[in-house]
């Protein structure tokens, strides 16, 4: 890798977004800097514009619910911040430092899990494998079967998850079981920042509890967890705090105990934040 | 929850790969009944050097079927390897060791032509072996200028032809024979004994310890016994060390490289594989350059076997390379396979080929029997995914 200037090439030097302030103005100093921060990300797909100048803020043991109507460009930013899709423009800081994340396995390497809205996992093989897909543990050439194992494991242990073994491959696990294999699969390799798109969409009640609390136990482990969902009672039961999408900007930041009416204003456009008029 | 299993959930966990096997006894059982001759030394040995080739084949062709492609190219390579080789060693005078390495470049060659073409321009691999098979077949009437070319003789004849026997002595049998399978027994128990103790360790179901003790007896008796037949034949073939070489390595880069992992979730879910962070391209390369690899090495066997090479050589042996392959398990759609359940689908087509032929059985009739058989294969399959389906 070649040293690159710490700015996003792809955006003109002018327009610079300004840097991620150690806390936002006019509000009581954060005591951390986030541990993500993104600032002006540009995203077009042909004439679309799936993301418009957006900024997001994580911080450790943070849960930050991404909420938005369909196509407000939710999937799309989780993956810019998971590399598998390039801003056009944009600043991204992770622990304070501008990086580039170029490729899913860079994402890793940096310390970003995703959790990708089709559940990327291959149906085919067992848990362990799931785990550790793409980051095989290797000894003497080989793969390191019993290591894998024994970190599966405690994975899940951490996870609290109800796996019956690391051996079942996941075509025999409900859909609430893969989703805690996706979401232990993130813990692989000492994560920083995860981020989850819509991992509770398709389970049942007694399913979503079960993810919620792995959630929470992902932020009790000290990481920033970025949690896009559609449904608001999810998002309130755990989020920290709540960023809304419209159209693919920013509409607004609120506390989880803000009011629904207020949440569903900004969704649909009834409300409009960040200077836009309405 | 109790660490012991009974037989029948066993067998039912595992319903494929035991209903393959025992699939395969049954059709032993079936010839061995309605011809005295089936289990004869001498026929035993022939089978296993008249299929050779194709369970070479299968082996990697298995490969490619777990990661989700096809290749059709396999029967026009062999032809074209066995005649390089050919060309080598016949015409040129080169020593036997300058036709293999000739042959096995050009496989190598070919599969890495094919792979470029699969991997890094995305076309699919039915396409793009669709096409290997005429041009490969078309260069081999060029090597070969639209003669055959006979016979190798010497060294290069002895690869398919030639037996290990009287390294140890032995009277009326080959000792060496039987010890080498002896010392394969005794590593498949210490193998299943490690395994068991593994799991018993991590609280899995494993069989009792009386059913476990049977199962490696039987194996063993089975395997000892087809040794014993071997070494009242001719000894152990060349081809047979060199299968089993095959064989083992390629189950361990399949079940335990990373490599081999890889190929199982570009099948399984190639979307998946790329966000991993797999290298699908390089891994989708290597598969297809290894069969190319593989088919060199099945072009020298036939070749040696046959004692020259033909224009027409290998012709529709992709044909029963796959078949080998669907009726062992593997899953049209990728992902799924093993290379012992292509031996054992290779096996039964080749005891089906043989018995058939022992009897006397048409050549017409034959082709329509391994068609059902194929079908019926793939039918239980898609029966038995079903069934699973509904109880999920
Ligand atoms: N690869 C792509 N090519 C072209 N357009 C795309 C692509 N991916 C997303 N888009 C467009 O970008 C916009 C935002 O899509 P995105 O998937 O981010 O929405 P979302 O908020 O995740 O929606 P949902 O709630 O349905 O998951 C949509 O208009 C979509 O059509
Ligand atoms: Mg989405």
């Amino acid at each position: 890798m070649t040293n690159r200037p710490l700015t996003h090439p792809a955006h003109p030097p002018a327009a610079l977004p300004p840097p991620c302030p150690p806390s936002p103005p006019g509000q009581p100093p954060l005591p951390r800097t986030p541990v993500l921060c993104l600032q002006g990300i540009t995203k077009r797909f042909g004439a679309v514009e799936a993301l418009l100048d957006v900024s997001v803020q994580v911080h450790e043991g943070e849960v930050v619910g991404l909420v938005g109507d369909n196509a407000a460009g939710k999937s799309t930013l989780a993956k810019v911040i998971a590399g598998a899709l390039q801003p056009d423009t944009g600043l991204i800081e992770l622990g304070g430092e501008p990086v580039q994340i170029g490729s899913p396995s860079s994402a890793h390497a940096l310390g970003i899990a995703t959790v990708f809205q089709d559940l990327a996992l291959c149906e085919n093989l067992d848990v362990t494998a799931n785990l550790f897909l793409g980051r095989e543990l290797k000894r003497s050439g080989l793969m390191h079967d019993g290591q894998m194992e024994a970190h599966t494991r405690s994975v899940l242990h951490d996870l609290r998850a109800n796996i019956p073994s690391i051996h079942t491959p996941l075509n025999q696990l409900s859909a609430g079981q893969r989703q805690a294999v996706a979401i232990a699969r993130t813990l692989i390799g000492r994560p920083r920042l995860v981020v989850l798109d819509e991992p509770t969409s398709s389970l049942s009640v007694a399913q979503t509890a079960e993810v919620l609390t792995h959630i929470e136990r992902l932020r009790d482990l000290g990481l920033g967890v970025i949690f896009i969902s559609h449904n608001l009672t999810d998002v309130r039961a755990v989020a920290d705090r709540i960023e809304v999408l419209r159209h693919g900007q920013n509409n607004g930041t609120f506390g989880p105990d803000a009011a629904q009416s207020d949440l569903i204003g900004a969704i649909t456009g009834a409300t409009r934040f960040g200077g836009l008029g309405g | 929850m109790t660490g012991i299993a009974n037989v029948w959930e066993l067998a039912t966990r595992n319903m494929r790969q035991s209903g393959i096997a025992v699939a395969f006894v049954a059709i032993v059982a079936l010839f061995s009944v309605l011809n005295s001759n089936f289990l004869s030394p001498g026929n035993i040995t022939n089978i296993v050097l008249q299929y050779s080739y194709i369970l070479i084949l299968a082996i990697g062709m298995v490969l490619v079927i777990i990661g989700g492609h096809i290749d059709l190219s396999v029967g026009s390579l062999v032809a074209l390897t066995g005649a390089v080789a050919a060309v080598v060693v016949i015409k040129g005078g080169q020593p036997w060791w300058v036709g293999v390495l000739a042959a096995i470049g050009v496989g190598l060659l070919a599969g890495a032509w094919q792979g470029f073409w699969v991997a890094y321009v995305g076309i699919p691999a039915f396409i793009v072996t669709l096409a290997g098979m005429l041009l490969f077949r078309g260069l081999t009437w060029v090597v070969l200028d639209s003669i055959s070319l006979s016979p190798f003789g010497g060294t290069y004849y002895q690869i398919a032809n030639g037996f290990q026997n009287g390294l140890l002595g032995g009277m009326g049998f080959d000792v060496f024979t039987l010890v080498i399978f002896a010392i394969a027994v005794v590593g498949y128990a210490v193998m299943q004994w490690r395994s068991r103790m593994a799991k018993l360790r991590y609280q899995q179901v494993v069989e009792s310890l009386p059913l476990f003790v049977v199962k490696i007896v039987i194996v063993a008796a089975i395997v000892m016994w087809f040794a014993w037949q071997l070494a009242h034949s001719r000894g152990l073939p060349n081809v047979l060390i060199l299968l089993a070489i095959l064989i083992i390595g390629y189950s361990v880069i399949a079940q335990r490289s990373v490599f081999g992992r890889h190929i199982y979730a570009i099948g399984g879910n190639l979307h998946a594989a790329q966000l991993s962070g797999v290298k699908v391209k390089t891994v989708n390369f290597w598969v297809m350059a290894n069969m190319g690899f593989l088919s060199a090495v099945a072009g020298i066997v036939y070749s040696s076997r046959m004692n020259g090479a033909q224009p027409g050589a290998g012709n529709m042996f992709e044909l029963d390379a796959i078949a080998a392959c669907f009726i062992g398990g593997a899953a049209v759609t990728g992902g799924v396979g093993r290379v012992t359940g292509a031996m054992i689908g290779g096996l039964i087509m080749a005891v089906m080929s043989n018995g058939m032929q022992l009897m006397g059985v048409d050549q017409s009739v034959q082709q329509v029997v391994k068609g059902l058989v194929l079908l019926l294969a793939v039918a239980f399959d898609v029966y038995n995914k079903k069934r699973a389906g509904v109880a999920r």
